[in-house]
């Protein structure tokens, strides 16, 4: 069984994005939607798993808005629905979500929003705390494990009572860290789904979804979000811990308040200060903080990223007393903590001893310097394509194309594995410098391709994955040859979401629970829209680089290639090697050769290193995965690649 | 002490960037970094190596030409105007079906044909084209392959790559076919001492062209456009005698096109050029013409013989009755060293203005006595 059905009052272990997960098969939820997304993805995968059993739709959408989209029918229908998505996908799915807002919901619908402060897995570290001030909707925080579980749970019920979406934010130390839960029971029975739509335009419960007459339902809504901070009030979720009247109140929120107790447990200030932990962040139950910042001298607001939650402790002390307005309050506002990537117990600790003026005792000296000792042994690792990654090829393809034109053309960059091309120029080969959301790689070429008549004609060409281009290619595909945008765009189809875990998307015949679904052709829908269309092999760079240079050559009108080749690590090729790579070392002339390391100072596969003592090239037979690539570029042919798809025999 | 530019990075600088690269491919097929694309030297990747052959022999990096005189040369043949000459003949290929499909007298692939049955040379690089119709240097083992290669295209082709690219194992020599920057080049490769490199020794024979000009494919494919033409319908391209015309032959009509619109596609690098025979050639081959009035001896070819391998060539040629050689007036000899004075002028000429200074003379240096004689004048 399931570790996500267990029986209730059963502990178990939870990832924290498992932990939301079972919230939600708590709470009785009929349909999940989402687009993967680090850190998000595990929620749906995790609902996908017990998918059949506890009878839910759950679905890979094809981008954020259609995913909050397909969770909002299933609510318009009376179920529970839940759209799960990274801090970006939010961005995508805002449109709707500010029509959506307005016109109300009837089961409870729960918004996830899986941030990700420092961006480590992301090319941004935005903020969606910001919607549910902006859109007026709650917005809940957990801050551990239990919670994580059972604030889903409540965020369902909530969405209930006010008759409107419910914002759950996680953070990567939250959605990745794992941790003891207490289960709840599962609900015996699901729902069944009715829409009503023939009530009085204003009946919530009956009449017409819409949002019109826009400003009656506006107050509307507002009145019930009060009917949330009646809540917030009393909630158990939001604790303090702590003297009566500390010197220092910390107000937090989320994996920040975990840091703000190691802190406080490091200085040894327990006694001096109190953290108040709140679960629900927006909109502030006033008569909680106010009690709360009456008693303290002063207040630390401590939270990843921006200074959501101190603007909000502000405004609301603006209104109090003139006693507690004058209480020096210490954040991201006044430069106390920063207001950019990552929080951690150190920094926390560091704030803590400024205002208190309370110093961390130090480490020993002879401590600090092993640690410089040891730290100067870690490796230098760039990031890089793993070994055998389709995407080198593809980029070695390109750059020697661009390079061949000699226009100096440069590509637009998107978003998935290939970003990294961006990133370091050693993957890339220096071709990719723009990188911005998904599918702004096309939109931004399109647009480059305009810009000849004013004095920038270069090549433009424009990448991106397979999955990219079902999310938010195709408007801006369809742009560039309804404008007669000159470029050349590559879809580095891997056959597979592999970024986030080769989760299937709509060109795969399998959907998130594993049935045989119609795949969506991106040849064909190249095709219908008008361009040439070719599809190579990225391994065959012969081939590949002649279609390239040609399309470079080709002025006038939108060309594609796609190139296909499945990621190394996909479930059907990981561990299988096709071919036996070795390099011979006869033929490998080392530093005597002209090639003057081309395999390893330019090409750079990680499974492909350089001797230093032979000084020759050598194949890492534990990360080579046998794509054969390498085989291809030595000049020598020293590099040689035996098929083992052939039995030799 | 600071790293210095790369071998690389100074090719680029001094040669690319100058509008000065041939196009030989001297600088190509010796390692994976330079190619040649659409008549275009690239560099693919960045080379970081101090020191590279792409850079030494290269023919418009500085060259030493007294030391390569000496070396290949004996000092007393050496003029100031055509280089090297041990003899000065008019010579056509004895062979009419020959001479019907060659350029002129055939005197090149005759020479060629017999250099290779006689075991001279195993095998020969001459100009050709690839797939995509552009020129690429082609290896060419058998003496009865040579005459689909024996037409002039006013072209370079990188053919001192594909010199390059042969097997370091190949046992015999070659001979090979050269325009004078393509000669320069394989003079340097000849005559380089690089430690541990010794392909030099398998060039057998280097036969130069006579070349006032080459043109850039690119721009002569626009203007081949303009009358409706293009590279795939042209048999035959030739200047003749006395007129300033490119004559066309095509299956359809031929078409002439005035030099002053083709001027406009000649190759720059050509016009810093000062060699119009291939003086550092074994021997040397152009058509037969001396002097505007006189008229061109037309299916003729005049050739320089230059160094020893050159002489044993034509003597042998000439025994074995596949050439007919008859010894050049003296007019046409004055009127060749004067054209070549004039090339050495106008290019001198060139490189002064584009450098400013008569002592920067790109890859030429003052001190050399040839360059010293026209330079002034």
């Amino acid at each position: 069984m399931s570790k996500l059905l267990v029986p209730a009052s059963s502990k178990v272990l939870f990832l924290g994005n498992e932990a939301i997960a079972r919230g939600a098969l708590e709470a009785g939820v009929s349909v999940a939607a989402a687009y993967p997304g680090t850190p998000s993805s595990e929620v749906i995968e995790s609902l996908a798993s017990v998918a059949r059993e506890r009878n839910v739709y759950v679905e890979w959408s094809v981008n954020e808005k259609v995913a909050l989209e397909v969770a909002a029918a299933a609510s318009f229908a009376g179920l529970r629905s839940i759209a799960v998505m990274k801090q970006n996908g939010v961005n995508v799915a805002s449109d709707f979500l500010l029509h959506l807002t307005a016109s109300g919901t009837r089961g409870g619908l729960v918004l996830v929003s899986c941030e990700d402060p420092g961006a480590l897995s992301s090319v941004n570290e935005g903020e969606s705390r910001y919607f549910a001030r902006m859109l007026e909707i709650p917005l809940l925080e957990p801050a551990d494990f239990q919670e994580a579980k059972d604030l889903t749970k409540w965020a369902f019920e909530l969405s209930e009572v006010i008759g409107n979406v419910v914002m759950l934010r996680s953070v990567t130390r939250m959605s990745h860290a794992s941790g003891n839960v207490l289960c709840g029971k599962l609900p015996a029975r699901s729902r069944r789904a009715a829409f009503r739509y023939d009530g009085p335009i204003m009946d919530s419960q009956a009449g017409p979804m819409i949002s019109t007459p826009v400003v009656a339902k506006h107050l509307l809504h507002q009145d019930k979000l009060q009917d949330a901070v009646a809540l917030f009030e009393k909630s158990p979720f939001n604790r303090y811990t702590g003297p009566a009247r500390p010197d220092l109140l910390i107000v937090t929120a989320s994996a920040c308040s975990l840091y703000a107790h190691e802190a406080v447990e490091m200085l040894a200030v327990e006694k001096r200060v109190g953290i108040l932990k709140l679960a629900t962040t927006w909109p502030l139950p006033p008569k909680l903080l106010t009690r709360h910042l009456q008693a303290a001298k002063k207040i630390l607001i401590v939270e990843e990223v921006l200074p959501f939650l101190e603007e909000s402790v502000k405004i609301l002390a603006a209104g109090l007393s003139a006693d507690i307005r004058k209480k020096p309050h210490f954040g991201k506002l006044d430069g106390t903590l920063p207001q950019a990537g990552e929080l951690n117990p150190d920094l926390v600790a560091a704030a803590i001893g400024k205002i208190l003026k309370v110093k961390l005792q130090k480490l020993p000296a002879s401590y600090a310097a092993e640690a410089a000792k040891a730290s100067a042994l870690v490796p230098v690792r760039e990031q890089t394509f793993c070994a055998g990654c389709p995407h080198r090829a593809s980029f070695w393809n390109i750059h020697n194309a661009i390079a061949l034109d000699g226009r100096d053309g440069f590509v637009c960059g998107d978003i998935g594995c290939y970003s990294m091309a961006a990133l370091s120029p050693a993957t890339g080969y220096s071709t990719m410098p723009t990188l911005h959301s998904m599918g702004s790689g096309t939109g931004l070429a399109s647009g480059f391709a305009k810009l000849a008549p004013f004095g920038l004609d270069k090549p433009i060409l424009t990448v991106c994955g397979d999955s990219t281009f079902y999310h938010a290619v195709i408007p801006a595909l369809i742009n560039a040859q309804h404008n007669r945008a000159d470029i050349t765009f590559i879809v580095l189809d891997n056959a597979g979401t592999a970024m986030t875990g080769f989760q299937p998307h709509p060109g795969l015949p399998v959907s998130a629970v594993k049935e045989t679904v119609p795949a969506v052709d991106i040849e064909a829908i190249c095709r219908a829209i008008g361009a040439e269309v070719e599809v190579s092999d990225p391994f065959d760079l012969d081939r590949t680089s002649k279609i390239l240079t040609r399309f470079l050559s080709e002025k006038g009108r939108l060309k594609v290639l796609i190139l296909r080749q499945a990621c190394a690590l996909s479930p059907e090729k990981k561990g299988k090697k096709r071919f036996e790579v070795a390099v011979d070392e006869t033929l490998c002339v080392g530093e005597a050769c002209g090639c003057n390391r081309l395999c390893t100072r330019i090409f750079r596969c990680p499974g492909l290193t350089w001797d230093r003592t032979k000084k020759k090239a050598v194949i890492d037979e534990v990360i080579c995965a046998g794509c054969g690539v390498c085989a291809l570029i030595c000049p020598q042919k020293a590099i040689v690649k035996t098929d083992l798809s052939v039995s030799p025999s | 002490m600071a790293k210095g530019l790369s071998a690389q990075a100074k090719l680029k600088k001094q040669v690319l960037e100058q509008s000065l690269c041939t196009g030989c491919g001297a600088c190509v097929g010796l390692c994976p970094y330079q190619v040649i694309h659409a008549d275009r030297t690239v560099q693919l990747f960045s080379c970081d190596l101090q020191e590279g052959k792409c850079y030494t022999f290269c023919p418009r990096t500085s060259v030493d030409f007294d030391r390569i005189r000496r070396i290949l040369y004996d000092s007393k043949d050496i003029t100031a105007q055509i280089g090297a000459v041990k003899g000065f003949y008019l010579a056509r290929a004895a062979d009419p079906h020959l001479r019907a499909k060659a350029q002129h007298g055939g005197t090149v692939t005759a020479l060629l044909q017999l250099a290779m049955e006689e075991g001279l040379i195993s095998a020969a690089i001459v100009s050709g084209q690839n797939e995509e119709g552009e020129p690429e240097g082609r290896v060419i083992d058998k003496s009865s392959e040579l005459i689909r290669y024996a037409k002039s295209r006013f072209t370079v082709s990188p053919t001192v790559a594909a010199f390059h690219q042969m097997p370091d194992g190949f046992g015999g020599k070659l001979g090979v076919v050269a325009t004078p920057c393509q000669a320069t080049a394989f003079a340097k490769i000849r005559t380089s001492d690089i430690e541990g490199y010794a392909k030099g020794q398998s060039l057998g024979l280097v036969i130069g062209l006579f070349c006032g000009w080459t043109l850039s494919p690119e721009k002569f494919k626009h203007l081949l456009g303009q009358y409706d033409l293009t590279y795939e319908k042209i048999i035959e391209m030739d200047i003749p005698a006395g007129r300033s015309v490119l004559s066309l032959k095509t299956a359809g009509s031929d078409v002439e096109i005035p030099l002053s619109e083709v001027d406009a596609c000649v190759r720059t690098a050509c016009r810093y050029c000062v060699d119009s025979t291939a003086e550092l050639a074994d021997l040397s081959v152009g058509a037969a013409r001396y002097g505007g009035e006189c008229c061109e001896m037309a299916g003729w070819n005049q050739v320089i013989v230059r160094s020893e391998t050159g002489a044993k060539l034509m003597n042998l040629a000439g025994a074995k009755g596949v050439v007919e050689i008859l010894e050049a007036p003296a007019q046409a000899f004055d009127a060749l060293k004067a054209a070549a004075a004039e090339k050495k002028k106008k290019g001198l000429k060139a490189i002064t203005i584009k450098t400013g200074s008569a002592k920067k003379l790109l890859y030429l240096s003052s001190d050399d006595p040839v360059v010293k004689a026209y330079l002034k004048g």
